[in-house]
């Protein structure tokens, strides 16, 4: 019954009314993101369901074919183009909504063959902008889970935003009623997004990914009118810590043991673990503290070294569960360590990037609390994992990926940097304190007002020097001056009196090169490289890593705003190649081939565009 | 005054211009930048210069984009240095930068103090009084996509350079009708052909050909 409804309501069919049956064949995976997921069976108190109603009027602004390769929803040899069958099954897929409570309170008759023969589930987690603190009424606000696919022995989540209010949103909790989707009276939880919205995500996203950080992907991103649009978002795994935080909470052992046993499963299934049968269930849960304690030392130390900003916070709910970024709306890369910077969120501030650490490690904490509390049935008080070993081990992991992303940035390859950190960690963390004095360094101006929050400037760019040092050694062969080191790394937020070179400065500039130097000594004696050679091999390699226009959150946000502009005329393949040929200029990999960019004129004069204004903001919020 | 014209190919085909540079410089280890025409993946392209030259037992290579800011330090170095290399790509987009950057001067002093310069292609037409021939012919040119119209350049030398030359009518009948408008000698080269000025000297390397008073010259 269903297929005739969707027949007769798809306005594909009107361009081409019979597919053929090789296609039918060839996106016949898109049927199973139907709404069925096995977290609805296996967790029964972790969502919410809903029925679902086709949403007329959509239009598929972009498409990943990519990711969408990836997932198996297209085969490999796909172009890179939508054709109408394309284009029909990802509407039929993915242009959705809910029917809400509202709905149902109201009498909103809507016609039988319009609803979806399956309920879509928006899942329960904790959120802390909810009056209730335990995550019993806060969740997925306005999306839903389209459900999962294998392919190539992984299993994907996929998930739509803007599909309609749900009970879970914070403005039914706090005004303790339902809202019909898109009510205008309230923004935030009325159900629906925004083309920008999803814009930034896949900017930002691809860019991210292509970097190393693990990340959600936008598959989709369907629009209606007044620039309202579902985003449809896939990771392997989309779980977040706060998913498993609003059971603890509640001190609901079965819940959390469900959601817990459902995750383990996936990372089993995906082979994301190592280690994938276990005695005991105190091992098994040990395993998975262990392993979140490895996932956000690793991402919170990345953080820090890249200037991500993420407002990690209590809830576990701006992140995966292996520390992937999820929800780019509070998402920044700084151009420099602006490390005092806060998001202001009305009623309060956000935390720092060098604060996210401590956030970081406090949901790890709360791991060794589940895992034990999973082991032994009994929950005890969080204080009482302070000195838990995960704990430990996220503490010294943290720091090892820190020394790692410092010969990382510096242009070392992997064997090197494994050399230096097992053989020369001391001389490492002597460089780092140098570093860390120009990195951290601050505008005598003080905390001041910016557009979304505070901060007080950084003054030095540290990929400046980072990218000229090897360059001048190499050239003549000698140390710099320190005021042609400060001439260098001095960043446009710094005045005449931040860059005075005092005594101690002086003593900081003098052991950041005689410490960068010996780090090199060390690799060039013990590799027998030639000296020259191995410093030409750094400038290359450090002039990718530290490449002057490196994307930041404000450059994004112009973009964005740049790209929405051309949007009327641009078509979705053409928004698809744009987001590859970006984030192909901003991966910073010293070891990925060069890729063949041409695109058309017009393709050209854009990119030209988003070039300059990634200069305009290299060194911003 | 050294210069090394280079049309573009592959390093096989660029051999006798790449010895005929090499000896140029007349020094062991020499200090040599590269400036490519845009910033966008220059370091892709920093990174093949780079492999192509270290054959030449060079080890020591500055990247200069010109695109962006950049500071007095590096600047210092790169006009040190012992040889600058222009590297291929927009000819308009180029020149635009080497201006915007006041850099079109400081290359001259470099060339004056015995500086090695080398172009290919856009960086070869950039060292003659114009670079009318990045427009030049229709069918073949370069899109001025910075849209300049002061198209004077660093006037290096008294002919005008066409490289990627195919030797073929049209290119002919074009290049004809310029010279006879125009009284400046141009020198069109195929890849892997090129000049090589030393000082008075000019040497052709490889098949090039000479258009000149509306009339065709094959040299070499």
């Amino acid at each position: 019954m269903f297929s005739k409804a969707k027949e007769s309501i798809n306005p594909m069919n009107q361009v081409k009314k019979i597919s053929d049956e090789t296609l039918k064949k060839t996106y016949s995976t898109f049927s199973k993101l139907n709404g069925e997921h096995p977290f609805k069976t296996q967790v029964p108190e972790g969502r919410v369901e809903y029925q679902a109603r086709y949403r007329k009027g959509g239009k598929v602004a972009f498409f990943n074919f990519d990711v969408a390769k990836e997932m198996g929803l297209i085969p490999k040899g796909h172009p890179e183009e939508l054709n109408p069958d394309l284009e029909k099954e990802i509407l039929q897929t993915f242009s959705l909504t809910i029917i809400n409570e509202w709905d149902i309170e109201n009498k909103i008759k809507i016609p039988q063959e319009d609803i979806y023969p399956h309920t879509y589930m928006a899942t329960r987690y904790l959120q802390l902008q909810h009056p209730d603190k335990t995550g019993k009424t806060s969740g997925d606000g306005r999306t839903i889970w389209n459900g999962t696919v294998r392919n190539n022995g992984i299993t994907w989540d996929v998930s739509s935003c803007g599909t309609g209010g749900t009970r879970l949103s914070p403005a039914c909790n706090i005004n303790k009623k339902f809202y019909q989707t898109g009510d205008p009276s309230i923004s935030y939880g009325c159900g629906l997004s925004e083309v920008g919205e999803g814009l930034e995500t896949l900017f930002f996203s691809e860019v991210l990914g292509k970097n190393g950080f693990k990340t959600e992907r936008v598959l989709a991103i369907i629009e209606f009118d007044k620039g309202i649009s579902i985003n449809v978002r896939a990771n392997p795994n989309l779980m977040r810590p706060s998913h498993f935080f609003s059971h603890l909470k509640q001190g609901n052992y079965t819940s959390l043991k469900q959601v817990a046993d459902y995750y383990i499963q996936r990372q089993i299934d995906n082979k994301v673990w190592a280690q994938t049968t276990f005695k005991t269930d105190k091992e098994k849960y040990t395993y998975l503290a262990a392993q979140v304690a490895r996932s956000f030392a690793e991402t919170a130390a990345k953080f820090e070294d890249e200037y991500i900003f993420c407002w990690l916070d209590w809830d576990g709910d701006n992140i995966l569960m292996d520390g992937g970024i999820i929800d780019y709306g509070s998402i920044r890369q700084f151009g420099l360590f602006h490390a005092e910077y806060r998001f202001d969120d009305v009623q309060r501030f956000s935390t720092t990037i060098l604060e996210q650490r401590q956030k970081a490690r406090y949901i790890v904490q709360c791991f060794a609390q589940i895992a034990d509390f999973l082991s032994t049935k009994k929950k005890k008080s969080l204080s009482q994992f302070r000195k838990h070993s995960v704990i430990q081990l996220f503490d010294q992991h943290f720091l090892d990926c820190k020394h790692r992303n410092l010969l990382q940035k510096i242009g070392f390859k992997r064997a090197h940097q494994d050399y230096l950190l097992k053989e020369h960690l001391p001389l490492i963390i002597k460089f780092k304190k140098a570093f860390s004095y120009f990195e951290r360094a601050k505008s005598k101006r003080g905390v001041y007002k910016v557009a979304d929050g505070i901060n007080r400037d950084a003054i030095f760019c540290m990929r400046d020097i980072l990218r000229e040092l090897p360059q001048i050694y190499l050239s003549r062969a000698e140390l710099l001056s320190p005021k042609e080191f400060i001439e260098i790394c001095k960043s446009s937020y710094a005045k005449r009196s931040d860059l005075k070179i005092t005594p101690v400065r002086m003593k900081q500039i003098n052991r950041y090169q005689t410490y960068y130097m010996a780090l090199m000594d060390k690799v060039i004696a013990t590799y027998g490289h030639n000296k020259s050679q191995f410093l030409l091999e750094i400038t290359m390699r450090s002039s990718v890593i530290n490449k002057y226009d490196r994307v930041t959150g404000d450059s994004i946000s112009y973009i964005v705003e740049k790209v929405q502009k051309l949007r009327p005329k641009l078509k979705s393949e053409e928004l698809y190649h744009l987001s590859q040929h970006f984030s192909d200029y901003q991966t910073l990999d010293p070891d990925q081939k060069k890729k063949n960019v041409e695109g058309h004129p017009r393709q050209k004069n854009i990119m030209q565009n988003l070039y300059s204004i990634v200069r305009e903001c290299r060194e911003g919020l | 005054m050294k210069l090394v014209l280079y049309s573009g190919g592959d390093e096989k085909d660029n051999v006798h211009l790449d010895k005929a540079f090499i000896e140029l410089i007349g020094k062991k280890n020499p200090v040599v930048a590269f400036i490519p025409s845009s910033s966008y993946l220059s370091e892709q392209e920093f990174k093949t210069f780079v492999r192509h030259y270290s054959k030449f037992r060079i080890t020591r290579f500055i990247h200069f984009p010109i695109d962006v800011p950049f500071d007095r330090i590096l600047f210092q170095e790169v006009m040190r240095s012992d040889a600058i290399h222009m590297a291929g790509g927009n000819t308009f987009y180029f020149l635009n930068s080497l201006r915007k950057a006041k850099l079109l001067p400081e290359l001259k002093k470099f060339v004056a103090r015995g500086g090695v310069l080398t172009g290919l292609s856009a960086g070869a037409i950039l060292m003659t009084e114009n670079i009318d021939m990045a427009a030049y012919p229709e069918f073949d040119r370069d899109e001025n996509q910075v849209n300049i119209s002061n198209l004077s350049s660093l006037n290096l030398v008294d002919f005008l350079f066409f490289p990627h030359f195919k030797n073929s009518a049209r290119y002919d009948k074009v290049f004809k009708s310029y010279t006879k408008l125009h009284q400046k000698v141009i020198y069109a080269c195929p890849d892997g052909a090129g000049l090589v000025v030393n000082e008075e000297e000019l040497r052709f390397i490889g098949r090039c050909y000479a258009f000149s008073n509306g009339h065709k010259f094959p040299i070499n």
